[in-house]
């Protein structure tokens, strides 16, 4: 399972930027017959990368970038934008990688979660960041995208299955809106174990 | 030997990727009518909004019940303010004057002897000399660029030559065709990616704009998909002056999926989508948004 401090990152041979890196000197040790060979089998494998037309620059860390509109210009300024989103399909018709699949997990051994740290990460922008669609206590912004949170550990449901509904929740409906925070890499097995635990605590 | 287990290695790893198709996911995918009437049967706010004259002025003053009226309210003639629209739009006569100086500008954007009135409400549209379609923010680039002039899609500068356009169609109904051709295709695939799901949300489009209209993110209401088109390029203070295609930007940005440069062939489609979708309602601008 991914573990927590790490950037979200595709799984897929040769995505990671440093892979391509690694094919091109040992093509150029290889005989020319093979190379040529390679060459055009090539494309597959690019294929599997970020695409041409994602809004991307290569030389910022975080990749992703957002649109800053000018007056009285006709260029189109782009800035960077404050989270990463290249890891993940886009719209592209080039985009070639694959969604992560739905995944059942099980939650292992006691659940050592600490609510307090699950409330911060249940805040953050680029980590739950619940309050867009439920309801909260203390948040005067909720969304009512999906059902409220207020006094939800009334509804006594086990450690076990919150895990699996904040890790993948498509295993229990395929029709959610809901993130899958543990499969797309968002929550580390931590941080869901103690946003898990804010939810056991809310009165 | 070597070279052997090297194009071995590479034959492993490059065929299923090249033949297999990428696994996707999609939100119940729904039909829609290539009209803004289709709303009846989506969100049926469309009564409350289908005359932009005639919108019942309570409605837009309260906050429960204003997205009902798809913040239509916000569109002339109902709104009367002088906003940043209105410079934007002097900005776009302006270069416009300067860019069809000799009449070429306005030929190549497909204007039958000069004129300018219609030609917004049959955008996008194929363009035999390109062999694709282009939406109109696509084509003032393109044209622009014949006159020696950057106006990059999505920049200020175009957005307003388009705003400038739209004016000149003011009042008349949006009517693209997508019943044949690659017009048709083109609806047929933006459909589709409407429904594909992406992103570190996984969430499509229609996952807000079709199966959650009326429900709220954080304090914003969703609103239906049809009749959206009609008042683009829109006016907001954040982001200045925002072609359709930067509005997919802001939402593909907002739900967590890496977004595409304007004039992406996927945004385009998205674009022939959405603009069927606003078929038989009035081009209204300057317009503006929260
Ligand atoms: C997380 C929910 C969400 C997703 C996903 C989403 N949007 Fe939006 N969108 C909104 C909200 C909220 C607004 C602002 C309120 C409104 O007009 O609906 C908005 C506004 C818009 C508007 C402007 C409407 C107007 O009247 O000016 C367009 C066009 C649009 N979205 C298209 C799209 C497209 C295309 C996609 C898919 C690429 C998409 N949206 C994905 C939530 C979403």
């Amino acid at each position: 399972m991914h573990q927590r401090g790490k950037e979200p990152r595709p799984t897929g041979f040769l995505t990671a930027p440093g892979m391509t890196g690694l094919v091109f000197p040992r093509l150029f040790r290889t005989k020319p017959g093979a190379w040529l060979v390679s060459l055009l089998l090539l494309p597959g494998v690019w294929a599997a990368e970020l695409p041409p037309d994602a809004a991307v620059d290569r030389g910022v860390p975080t990749m992703t970038l957002t649109p800053q509109v000018v007056v009285h210009s006709g260029r189109l300024e782009w800035e960077p934008f404050s989270r990463d989103l290249s890891a993940w399909p886009t719209l592209s018709h080039a985009d070639r990688r694959s969604t992560e699949k739905p995944r059942r997990v099980s939650l292992t051994g006691p659940l050592e979660g600490d609510a307090t740290r699950g409330r911060e990460l249940a805040m953050r922008r680029d980590k739950g960041f619940c309050m867009l669609c439920h309801q909260l206590p203390g948040e005067q912004w909720s969304g009512n995208f999906g059902i409220s949170l207020l006094g939800y550990r009334l509804n006594h449901h086990a450690d076990a299955d919150l895990y699996q509904q904040v890790f993948d929740p498509r295993v229990n409906n395929p029709h959610t809106a809901m993130p899958p925070y543990g499969t797309n890499r968002i929550l580390s097995d931590q941080e869901i174990r103690d946003i898990v635990a804010y939810l056991q605590s809310l009165e | 030997m070597r070279s052997l287990l090297f194009v071995l290695l590479c034959l492993g790893v490059a065929t299923p990727q090249a033949e297999s198709m990428p696994y996707r996911e999609y939100d119940a995918l729904e039909e829609y009518a290539p009209s803004v009437r289709g709303d009846m049967w989506l969100s049926g706010t469309y009564r409350l909004w289908a005359d932009p004259g005639r919108l019942d002025w309570r409605m837009a003053g309260n906050p429960e019940d204003n997205w009902k009226l798809n913040w239509k309210f916000m569109d002339p003639p109902f709104n009367q303010t002088v906003h940043g629209g209105h410079f934007a739009l002097d900005r776009g006569e302006e270069l416009f004057r300067a860019l069809n100086a000799k009449g070429r500008f306005a030929a190549c954007l497909g204007a039958r002897q000069g004129r300018l009135k219609g030609l917004r409400t049959g955008y996008p549209r194929y363009h035999a000399q390109l062999r694709r379609i282009v939406g109109l923010e696509e084509a003032i680039e393109l044209c622009a660029a014949r006159q020696g002039r950057e106006l990059q899609n999505g920049s200020y500068d175009n957005s307003a030559v388009s705003l400038f356009l739209a004016s000149k169609s003011q009042g008349m109904p949006i009517r693209i065709q997508v019943d044949k051709g690659p017009m048709q295709q083109a609806y047929a695939r933006g459909r589709k990616l409407f429904h594909m799901r992406t992103g570190r949300s996984n969430m499509a489009c229609s996952s807000c704009h079709t199966h959650r209209i009326g429900l709220k993110l954080r304090n914003v209401a969703v609103t239906t998909p049809y009749g959206d088109v009609a008042h683009f390029p829109v006016y907001r203070t954040r982001f200045q002056l925002q072609s359709l295609q930067l509005r997919f930007v802001e939402c593909n940005l907002d739900s967590g999926t890496q977004p595409l440069r304007p004039g992406s062939s996927a945004y385009t489609d998205l674009e022939v989508f959405l603009t069927a979708l606003s078929n038989g309602y009035p081009v209204s601008v300057p317009s503006e948004r929260h």
